[in-house]
């Protein structure tokens, strides 16, 4: 069938008409070989844009399509689908982007229209030998890895079980319930955080469909959407599970102590420890570094006084490989450490807090029980809580971290409520209350007589300069609002720090093939329209690897994420690009360059033949083998030579 | 900033090398928090910045502020947006002496005789330029000086004569370029 290529220029609204003279392209593209038809519309990707399309097919015959318009990213699908519709094979479409990289990256209106008649030329040239294709269908593996056991996690991994399908899921402390479990209320609603949290994470240990796999962490991921081999390291616990009833003896007895992880330092815990009383599971781990028999050979004290016989000094690290269709990644958060900004005092002066801190000194059951005490014991009299730690600068982190504003007039909140009679001050830069029930809490925190100072404070000392100030902490900061520089003297100083990616993102983020963000976060599909799925089909993300966000926010992403594996799961296959390669048996020499150097391992050595074949289903098209391979036996369907070459040379002539 | 910004006096401030950043500031203020001088300025450094952009030119090269920054850069060091405010104090001094205002501080002929010293030896000569300087503002608030001005030559601190450095008119070079940028 002689091709008959219909050319269609998008205005993209003003986006791309504001800077090509989109009538010129088109005007152009009636001039070049095989071009049917060339228009131009206001929305291509619109209905009634899609339409001009089929009824050209219907009326003038045409069989290749050229789009000019965005990035292929969102709209190839779209027009892939319109050609489908109209009974042509979808790869008979090609793509010119003029909006990326002509329209929006230069103000030059003779240069871009110039630019964008040479995508247009090419990708003329290329579909002009484009072939029909059919895209490789595969089963989707019901089970899902979940990964980080914090709130987005347990929401994600309780939405998917609910529905009876297997969920895995990883947590790489001894005890599910992430950062949440560590706070004490929460904004606006002042929520008791365990409370809400606690139920949902028995409902997690207890699940029939939920296999949960704590003190672990995912070593080796492999495959692709619908088929994940993934390989978890079970760290050893020194701890049977399966005999271990949770007395809690061994916690008694064991002589050894260390910094309390789960009270951030505030407190201790013993070397054989459950992080918290409700811990899920309520199994131990014994921390190697810190017990006497790790490290001088005698102790065993847990040993001699556990009933069960639970406790196993011999057990090494195991690793299970489990086979999952979806991926969930809600590995969370770290804290800013507010350290580097020296002008602060963290560190160095006593009573300058973190705002975790804060959280576990307020919490009921906390190392204080609840108390809000300085260093020596007493009841602060006045509190300063200073916005913005690593957040909104240039410095450490650009971004506003979106919960500091909140749990600040939160932490201002429980001071009047714990010691009515105490000063509470708010140094912030601008408050940010955007959230259901938000700015209410603002007006009530105002009502409840909190000092808003509008300023950032420029330093945190305990060097006196008047006989008030002696023996205090003194924040010196501008009142900006009254123009004038002030020093106020305080007993507390709690720092609103931001949150940042886990340290580990970058590794993480290799490990399942996403990409980040300038700010370090998982970076999502698209920012607006897709902000669960990731670059890599089958992989999801929810909660604060993602971005910063609140309690409400993540647990409406993890639902989403949930939502969004379980259409694939009910679906059950998936159709994957069609653009793989092929060998050609008889120009392969069998030197099986090509088996080493695919990262997806979709290449195998047939024996008998000494030749080597490409699964389809396993190969991503990404083209590795193609461009090694000395005796070009490999073709890349959809990137032929022949199909690049045409491309080429419509971009140089 | 925009190219058609009515902002007369905000443009000529961030055209001036180093005070490019002005119109990202975000007023948090701690700038004026972390000034050691503050409490003596007509209006804080934060004030300043927010004034230039309100094209307050008057009451902005003609006010104390300006010429109390004493250059610690710790504003510079915390800004979180990186904007510098005391470049953008020095580039409004320079501004102010050109446009003929007075300045309340000995600043300008501290800053001349310094600059001046560089210019003859390729290097700062401490006894030269505050010999210098005291004879521009006030010769007898150097007998006050006189005591420290023994010890340092005691301990061969602050010799008599100036050394001079090679490649002095490369120096000389760099200052009329600098002085050519619109600093004086």
């Amino acid at each position: 069938m002689e091709p008959k290529i219909g050319v269609y220029v998008c205005h993209c609204g003003s986006n791309i008409a504001g800077t090509v003279d989109v009538e010129q392209v088109a005007e152009y593209a009636r001039s070049l070989p095989a071009v049917e038809i060339a228009r131009d519309y206001k929305f291509m990707c619109s209905d009634p844009g899609q339409d001009l399309i089929k009824n050209d097919i219907r009326e003038f015959g045409i069989n290749r399509v050229v789009v000019a318009s965005c990035s292929p990213q969102m709209h190839e699908p779209t027009f892939r689908h319109v050609l489908q519709e109209s009974g042509l094979n979808p790869y008979f479409f090609e793509m010119a982007n003029i909006r990326e990289h002509c329209s929006w990256v230069t103000e030059d209106r003779e240069k871009a229209t110039e630019k964008a008649k040479a995508l247009v030329s090419a990708a003329v040239r290329r579909v002009y030998y484009h072939q029909a294709l059919e895209a490789n269908e595969v089963p989707i593996n019901p089970n899902t890895l979940i990964v980080g056991g914090g709130i987005a996690g347990i929401q994600a991994a309780l939405e998917i079980a609910d529905s009876e399908h297997k969920v895995y899921l990883v947590e790489r402390d001894p005890s599910i319930g992430g950062h949440m479990i560590q706070l004490d209320k929460t904004f606006p609603t002042l929520d008791c955080s365990a409370c809400i949290l606690t139920p949902k994470m028995s409902l997690v240990g207890a699940h029939p469909y939920i296999e949960l796999m704590t003190y672990s962490e995912v070593e080796e991921v492999s495959g692709f959407i619908g088929n994940f081999k993934v390989k978890i390291r079970k760290k050893a616990r020194y701890v049977d599970e399966d005999k271990c009833n949770g007395c809690g003896v061994c916690q008694e007895k064991c002589p050894w102590t260390a910094d309390s992880e789960f009270d951030v330092g505030l407190a201790k815990r013993k070397a054989i420890y459950t992080p918290f009383a409700q811990a899920v599971p309520n199994i131990p781990v014994i921390d190697k570094e810190h017990c006497a028999y790790f490290l001088k050979g005698k102790c065993r004290a847990c040993e001699k006084f556990c009933e069960r016989d639970a406790i196993n000094f011999e057990q090494v690290d195991q690793f299970v490989e489990i086979e999952v269709g979806n991926i969930i990644l809600t590995t969370g958060y770290k804290l800013f450490d507010p350290t580097p900004l020296t002008q602060y005092g963290y560190g160095r002066l006593d009573n300058v807090l973190t705002s975790l801190e804060f959280e576990r000194l307020v919490n009921a059951v906390g190392p204080t029980n609840g108390k809000i005490s300085l260093k020596d014991g007493t009841e602060p009299k006045s509190v300063a809580i200073i916005h913005c730690v690593g957040s909104r600068d240039a410095n450490y982190h650009e971004y506003c971290s979106r919960v500091c504003c909140m749990y600040s007039m939160k932490f201002a909140h429980l001071v009047s409520e714990h010691i009515p009679e105490a000063t509470v001050y708010e140094f912030y830069i601008d408050i940010r209350s955007a959230g259901k029930g938000f700015e209410e809490f603002y007006n009530r925190v105002l009502k409840e007589g909190t000092t808003f100072f509008r300023g950032r404070p420029g330093e945190v000392t305990n060097v006196a300069e008047t006989p008030e100030e002696k023996g205090k902490l003194v924040v010196q900061f501008e009142d900006t609002l009254v123009g004038r520089q002030r020093r106020i003297p305080v007993d507390m100083v709690i720092l609103s720090c931001g949150l940042e990616p886990q340290q580990d993102a970058e590794e993480v983020a290799r490990l399942f093939s996403v990409s980040r963000s300038a700010d370090g976060f998982f970076l999502e599909k698209h920012p607006k329209l897709d902000p669960v799925a990731t670059m890599t089909d089958g992989v999801f993300v929810a909660g604060c690897c993602q971005s910063p966000k609140d309690i409400p926010d993540t647990v409406a992403q993890a639902s989403a994420a949930a939502a969004r594996v379980l259409a694939l799961i009910s679906k059950g296959k998936v159709e994957i690009e069609a653009a793989t390669a092929v060998i050609d048996e008889e120009k392969c020499s069998g030197c099986r360059i090509c088996n080493l150097l695919c990262p997806y391992s979709a290449i195998s050595f047939v024996e008998d033949k000494k030749v080597s074949r490409v699964n389809e289903a396993l190969c991503k098209g990404c083209g590795t083998c193609v461009a090694a391979c000395p005796s070009s036996a490999i073709t890349q369907k959809h990137f032929t030579a022949e199909q690049i070459m045409a491309e080429l040379e419509g971009i140089l002539v | 900033m925009r190219k058609n910004s009515p902002q007369s006096f905000l443009k000529e401030v961030a055209s001036i090398p180093g005070s490019n950043k002005i119109s990202e500031c975000i007023q948090c203020g701690v700038c004026s928090g972390s000034c050691a001088t503050a409490t003596h300025w007509e209006y804080p450094p934060r004030k300043i910045i927010a004034m230039v952009r309100a094209d307050m030119r008057d009451d902005v090269l003609s006010s104390n502020s300006i010429w109390f920054c004493v250059s610690c850069y710790l504003c510079t060091a915390h800004c979180p947006r990186d904007i510098r405010p005391a470049n953008i104090m020095h580039a409004l001094e320079s501004l102010a002496l050109k446009e003929g205002y007075k300045p309340p501080t000995h600043s300008p002929a501290m800053y001349q005789s310094l600059v001046g010293s560089i210019k003859r030896n390729g290097r700062v000569h401490e006894f030269g330029f505050m010999f210098k300087y005291y004879l521009k503002t006030n010769p007898l608030a150097a007998i006050k000086m006189l005591p420290l001005a023994i010890d340092l030559l005691i301990h061969g601190r602050m010799p008599l004569m100036p050394k001079k450095v090679k490649g002095k008119d490369e120096i000389k070079a760099i200052l009329a370029k600098v002085t050519a940028g619109g600093a004086q």
